[in-house]
């Protein structure tokens, strides 16, 4: 079985008391014990301002549709200022500033839940990885 | 006042591939002032299919309301039963939105799997967790923003 974990380690002065949490999980297939995410996609790119740009998209009836993938993003870019919104099916979730992250169950619940990124602000590099159980091919 | 989390990914799936680690620390929008409010660290037990708000953006609960599209983010973790059972094989739906329209999917959480992410602290984008069954599964959530 491949195996595939995430975790993370959030700490917080801002109550009287220090908030610390760490946990991992193993990425498995959708709704089994037994069998891990077994594919993935990563890569690094520059998001031009202008436009929402998919980063990651579906196929009609795409096998990827209702599963349990996982996404990483990061905005790797170091100007403060700079921020791309981060789209699912055209809905703006939130703002990943410069060097923040991102880590996401993708359901991909439908053929145009597509993961979109608009940059406000110059060009923002952006590194992601998709951990998956398969995704349909495009013949060529 | 920081507020920081660091992410750690492995993985055996490609040759080569040497995982990731990344540390992130939460500032407000477009500066490199740290945040400074949070929601606190919560736990909320569901037991039914119905879709709920865990977060209400506009909720007097939260004391500070958050300002929109700046810089918000939420960490969500299902814990399974909460009495030391997590199940794989069942799941919350995360969603953004508003229970009385129709939230944005955003993704599954199974028995144990977190996430963290970015969101907008508008009014009408709240964090909707839907379950998917009526089996009770605990959720663990925090949020920390800007007013």
């Amino acid at each position: 079985m491949a195996t595939t974990t995430a975790a993370i380690s959030l700490t917080s002065d801002l109550l009287s008391d220090a908030l610390s949490v760490s946990t991992t999980t193993t990425c498995m297939k959708a709704g089994t014990t037994a069998d891990g995410l077994d594919q993935m996609d990563t890569g690094y790119i520059e998001i031009p301002t202008g436009d929402v740009y998919d980063i990651l998209s579906l196929q009609t009836s795409d096998t990827q549709i209702d599963k349990a993938n996982k996404v990483y993003i990061c905005n790797e870019s170091t100007d403060e200022t700079y921020y791309v919104s981060v789209t699912v099916k055209a809905e703006v979730i939130g703002r990943l500033y410069a060097g923040d992250w991102m880590f996401i169950p993708w359901g991909a619940e439908h053929a145009d839940s597509d993961i979109g990124l608009e940059s406000s602000t110059g060009t923002n590099k952006i590194t992601y990885t998709l951990f998956h159980e398969g995704r349909t091919l495009l013949a060529s | 006042m920081a507020t920081k989390a660091t992410i750690t990914l492995s993985s055996d799936i490609m040759p080569n591939y040497g995982g990731y680690s990344k540390e992130m620390t939460m500032t407000k929008a477009g500066a490199l002032t740290d945040i400074e409010e949070t929601t606190g660290f919560s736990r909320r037990k569901l037991a039914a299919t119905t879709a709920v708000d865990l977060i209400t953006m506009a909720d007097a609960s939260l004391l500070l309301e958050t300002a929109d599209s700046t810089s918000a983010k939420v960490y969500v973790q299902n814990v399974g039963d909460g009495k030391g059972t997590i199940d794989k094989s069942t799941y919350v739906t995360i969603s953004i939105g508003d229970t009385g329209g129709t939230p944005q999917p955003i993704g599954r959480l199974y028995g144990g799997d977190w996430l963290l992410m970015p969101v907008t602290g508008a009014d009408n984008k709240d964090v909707v967790a839907t379950p998917s069954t009526n089996d009770a599964v605990v959720l663990e959530y925090v949020m920390f923003f800007e007013v």
